[in-house]
Formats: C-alpha cells, structure tokens, sequence
C-alpha cells in the first residue's frame, strides 16, 4: 500500500499535466480492469466486476493531479517567472527546488541575501510574481532553449519514511487515494464498482465534473487527504484533524455537506473493525464529492481523507496506518454496498 | 577527487558551527594522503601542512571555513523539537523546510507550518516567526527528548543540484565550495616543487565570528594568508550585488586587505589569464576570516579571494563551476611565484 503510494508521489503530475500519473495507473490497472474509459479532460474511468451487482452504481474517486507552479514568463537575466498551479501558501516556497517541464529542468526559487535584507523584508514574503526560479541560465534566450511558456514544475519527489511510521512526500494529496484504489482494483471485489481517477480537482473539482457525469454513479465514496494542524506553536488554532487519530470521516467541509446515513455507516463499520477514526473540527477544504453530488440528477457522496500535515507543500506528511487504514475501510464499504 | 565531485561530497556532509566532526574527520582522511602533516586544534580546525624543505622558508596559510548554518535543539513539546539558530540562517527558509536532526544514526525532519485552511487574511501575509516552529521528526515526546535531546545539532536536508550549463547548487557551498578550492590548489602544489610552505586550514566556527580561523592562525603564524570565502553575487533580485557569477576570482581591496598582496593578485591574474573581478570591501571587516587572520599575533598579510554565491545563507546557494576553476588557478600561481 505504502510502496505503491510513494511510487505514485515521485511521479509529476502538476495539475493540468497529470499524462505521467495516469500512464502509472493504467499499466498497474489494466490486467485487472473489465472496462476502461477515458475523455477529452483526461480523466481514467476503470470498471472492475465484483462478486455481486449492486442495486445502486457505486463509484470510488481520487484525484491524480498535484500543486505545483506553472512557467508565466523568462526574465532579461534568464530566471522564469511562475504562477501557483493549484493552491500554494507562497511562504513555503523560497529557497526549494523545482522540477521544470516533461524534462525535468532543475531550478531553485532563489531569495536575496538575508545579510542584505531589512527588518521589514525578513517579516514579509513577497508576493508571487516578484519570486523566480534559477535555472542556472544567463539570459533568456538560454533559458528558453530548456524551458517553455506553460511548462509545469514539480516539487522534489524524494520519499523519506520517518519516525513511528510517518512518511514524508510531496503530492500525497491525493495519490493517498489513488494508490488505495490502484490496489483496490488489483484485489477480489466484493461488488461492482467503477473507479475514477480525475484530473483538476485542486482547480475546482473540474475534472470529477465531467466524470460523474459520464458513470452516473448511485453512491460515490471519495478517498482524499485533509489539512491537519495539529503541531505546536499555533496558539491554540484549531488543529482540523490529528495524525495518529485515525482516518478521517468528514461530515462536512466547505464544499459539500456529506450523505449522512453514509456518513454514519462509515463511522459504524470503523468502530466493528477496530479502525480509529475521526471527523474534522473544522469546516473547511473541499473534495471532487461536491462535483458529484451535484452531477446529473444527484449522488450521494462521502469521503474518506488521510490526514496530512503541510498538505499543498513538498513536504506533506502522513502516517503509514492512515493510508492503510483507508484502504481497509473503503473495501469494508465494498462488503457493505455488496449487501 | 574531481572539484565538482569535492564540492558535492563536503557540501553534502552534516557540520554546523560547533559540530563539525563529521566534516573535520572527513577532511583529515582526504587530506593525509596529501599532506606532510595533519592536525586539529582544541577548536576542532583541520590543518594540513606541505613543506618545501627549504631552510627559513616562509609560510602561506590558504583558509577556507568548513562549518555551515544551521540549528541546535532546545527543546521538545508533544514530540516536535524547538530549535535556535547557528549562524545567520534566513528565517523565510524554514517553512516546510526539511532538515536532518544529528543524531546517531541521523532523524529525518520537517519544519511543520499551519495550512493556509486555518489562517486569516492577514496572517497569510506575514512570514511565520521562528520561534513558533518546531521540527516534526514523527516521535512522541518521551522518545524525542531521548532521541534528540536538548543541544543536538540539525542542519538543512539538502539535494546537491547541477544548475544549466556551470553552476552549481546546495546547502553549505558557503564555505564548503571554497574548502574545495583550496584543497584542490594544495593538492596542485604538493606535487610541485616550491620556495615556501603551505598551510592548508580548513577552520570552523567562522559563522559565529571567526572563531575557528582566530586560534589557528595564532598557532600557524603564516607570513602570508590567502582567505577564500563566499561573497554576493548578482541575482534576479539582487541586481547591483557587488559581484557576478561566472565572471571569475573576486579579488578583494579594502583596509582588511594587505594592498601589496591584493595587487600582486591582480597582477597574477592579469598575466596568466585568469577570470578575475574586483570586490571592494570598505571598512575593517570584511565579514570573513581575514578579519580574524590579519590581525593575528604581530599581524599577517592577507589577501581575501571570493567565490560570488547567489542567495547567501539559504539551502539553495548557488555557484558557478567556472568561477572555482579560476580560484583554484590564482592561489596556486600565488604560491607558486614566492620565491626564496
């Protein structure tokens, strides 16, 4: 479970660019899959007959698409500009690497000297489109020649397992979810069930837009990551949700407000199966569950969200029992809409 | 080993101000081979030395400082570890920032930060403040302050880059890419025959005052003192920094400079063609160990030659290969051009 999510992070699939995440998960899935779609978004549907046919169409979701930063323009001195692709705290970008490109061009965000820098600068960080990353070229047009308008960067993809079973990578939101799904597939189902990989969710959901409508599922189950707080120093901020507490089952976020006999029954299955589990403290976040509840003549929706500290960053952190443990509560949900 | 292989290897090693066994020990393997002798002092400098065997020969000391920025524990509170400062780090790089705690065997660990989810407005425009972050190494508390516990060092986990064409990029290049150049320059010289000895002093503790480079230069008493550190070089955002990347030695001039020896840098570089800039350096400090050195017992002459790095003190300096070359190139014509 861990390893096929960690290969799924070191993959680049900046929103909008997701070619290389997609290509991963079709090879995994298509020895196992009865049916594949895919459409004009980029978005992979993957039927799997299981041991009964449900009354109602059921669907998983996870979306393959990352933050990352979109190449706007080259400077005179040959460093790019960008923009954020997806939502990005600007804060936690000065002085990181990046990826550029289907080649993979390394540069840095760079920043001024700290020893040159007044009182008032080290307290602000510049907006944006004052930021930059150093290709190491000179001038532009040397820059140009590894580097195009448009091209996508990524964040470093080194994997690291640390402490009591935590793992840190860029991008667990949301290949935590695809890779429960990967293995979803690759395993004896209990009932039928469609999978949807989507591309855009961190644009607003787009791709769970169009994908809900061409399965028109019944009931759609969501497999996400969730902001956690819960670290020290915030004077007293809400912590969202904790690592070590368990998968998180949302009632509600700002997106959508989660089917509750779903909810409950989410909740039900963890307690008979020793699963910890918790609900956000906070309303806050969305999933593509507020795509497909509101698709074609509705869907009922819940989630299941691996809580991830610096989520949005390239340092996500996550526990290992998490993402196995939404694993195991997705299938118990397979067994149950099996009934 | 190769200047970029040198640069990537010592760039990559764990040594804080303070803490810098693990790159001394290094230094001392490399350097033995090398060397007449090798040597470390109560202050942990590495000091290598190649005699010329000629009878009152002079003696010039190439320094470069091997400790780097970085962090020691202060405490721990649910497990995350409070930190302060070595040296002077940029507080805007510690965000997500990853960082490897040193223990033995080494903690991986990130600097966590709030998500925006839960911040208002204005807190999203402000820089978070050091002393509310804390390092998350996945531990509880009870073997966190087992672990790592209060006075064990931590530096920035950074990758080693190749930039474009020329340039090069991680932690510590300050001033680990100058320890590679002068080790390269002494592993040039001590293949030549020469009028003077020389003195290879890889010092420490130079973020926290020239601390390292003070005693070892008392106890060497060189005549002559080339120091090699870092200087600014020009950056998107930084556009009349005093030096450039790529266009070679930055020879200093300025009062912690002995002129005679700045000038005949000059001249050296001007005859054998090597890519050289001038850095002015006003006032009696130039922020590096010359300003320890030149002063030492009954005072040395001492030149100051700069590497120019881009984006000073944070996990990302960048450098340009070229430039190395050049300074390789320069203390080597020094030394070799003493005469008895």
């Amino acid at each position: 479970m861990l390893d096929t999510m960690e290969t799924l992070c070191c993959l680049a699939g900046v929103v909008g660019g997701e070619d290389e995440v997609r290509d991963y998960i079709l090879e995994r899935v298509m020895p196992y899959a009865d049916e594949i779609r895919t459409d004009p978004m980029g978005n992979l549907m993957v039927f799997k007959k299981g041991a009964v046919t449900p009354a109602e169409r059921v669907l998983l979701c996870a979306h393959m698409d990352e933050v990352g930063l979109i190449i706007t323009g080259f400077s005179d001195d040959g460093c790019l500009q960008f923009d954020q692709a997806g939502g990005i705290d600007r804060r936690v970008l000065m002085g990181k690497p990046v990826y550029v490109g289907p080649d993979r061009v390394p540069g840095v965000i760079g920043a001024r000297a700290v020893h040159r820098t007044t009182a008032e600068q080290r307290k602000k960080v510049p907006p944006m489109n004052e930021m930059f990353i150093d290709i190491g070229a000179d001038s532009r047009e040397q820059a140009q020649k590894s580097v195009r308008l448009g091209d996508l960067a990524a964040f470093s993809d080194s994997v690291v397992r640390f402490g009591d079973g935590f793992v840190k990578a860029k991008a667990i939101d949301d290949r935590a979810g695809c890779a429960t799904m990967v293995e979803l597939i690759e395993s004896e189902l209990p009932c039928d069930c469609w999978f949807a990989f989507t591309v855009q969710e961190e644009v607003g959901t787009r791709g769970a837009t169009v994908a809900a409508r061409n399965i028109q599922p019944d009931v759609a189950l969501v497999l996400e990551t969730t902001t956690a707080a819960d670290i020290p120093g915030t004077g007293g901020k809400d912590p969202v949700c904790r690592l070590g507490g368990g998968i998180v089952i949302p009632f509600m976020d700002r997106g959508t407000i989660y089917d509750r006999q779903l909810y409950q029954m989410l909740g039900r299955l963890a307690d008979e199966n020793g699963i910890p589990w918790q609900t956000k403290t906070r309303i806050a976040g969305g999933t593509d569950g507020s795509a497909m509840q509101r698709s074609c003549a509705g869907t009922r929706v819940a989630a299941l969200s691996v809580p991830v500290r610096n989520i949005h960053s390239m340092s996500g952190v996550a526990t290992a029992r998490e993402c196995e443990d939404q694993y195991r509560l997705a299938k118990l949900f397979l067994e149950e809409m099996a009934k | 080993m190769e200047l970029t292989e040198l640069t990537r290897t010592l760039c990559t090693l764990p040594g804080p101000s303070g803490f810098e066994e693990p790159v001394r020990l290094w230094l001392e393997d490399y350097l033995k081979d090398i060397a007449d002798e090798v040597r470390t002092d109560a202050l942990g400098n590495c000091i290598a030395f190649k005699r010329c065997g000629k009878p009152g020969a002079k003696m010039v000391l190439l320094d470069a400082h091997m400790d780097e920025i970085g962090f020691v524990v202060t405490g721990a509170t649910d497990g995350f570890l409070k930190f302060a400062m070595l040296g002077g780090v940029d507080q805007r790089m510690l965000p997500a920032r990853e960082v490897r705690v040193l223990t033995e065997p080494p903690l991986f660990g990130v600097i966590d930060v709030l998500p925006p989810h839960v911040l208002t407005a204005e807190e999203k425009e402000k820089a978070f403040e050091p002393d509310k972050l804390y390092i998350d190494v996945g531990l509880t508390q009870e073997e966190a302050e087992k672990l790592a516990p209060v006075g064990t060092p931590v530096v920035y986990a950074s990758d080693f880059l190749e930039l474009g064409e020329d340039k090069l990029c991680c932690k510590a290049m300050d001033d680990r890419a100058c320890a590679a150049i002068i080790i390269k320059a002494f592993e040039r010289l001590s293949r030549q025959e020469l009028n003077v000895d020389v003195c290879c002093l890889v010092s420490t503790q130079e973020e926290v005052g020239h601390r390292g480079a003070a005693v070892a230069a008392w106890d060497i008493q060189p005549d002559t003192a080339l120091v090699v550190d870092v200087t600014h070089g020009k950056s998107h955002d930084w556009r009349d920094a005093p030096c450039v990347c790529g266009e070679g030695a930055a020879i200093g001039i300025g009062p912690n400079m002995n002129a005679a020896v700045a000038a005949e840098l000059f001249a050296l570089a001007k005859a054998r063609g090597i890519a050289h800039q001038t850095e002015v350096v006003p006032g009696g400090n130039s922020g590096t160990n010359a300003h320890a050195i030149q002063v030492s017992q009954a005072g040395v002459a001492t030149g100051l030659i700069s590497l120019p790095l881009k984006y000073m003190h944070t996990p990302v300096e960048v450098i340009c290969r070229k430039d190395m070359d050049a300074i390789v190139a320069l203390l080597a014509a020094y030394v070799e051009s003493r005469e008895v």
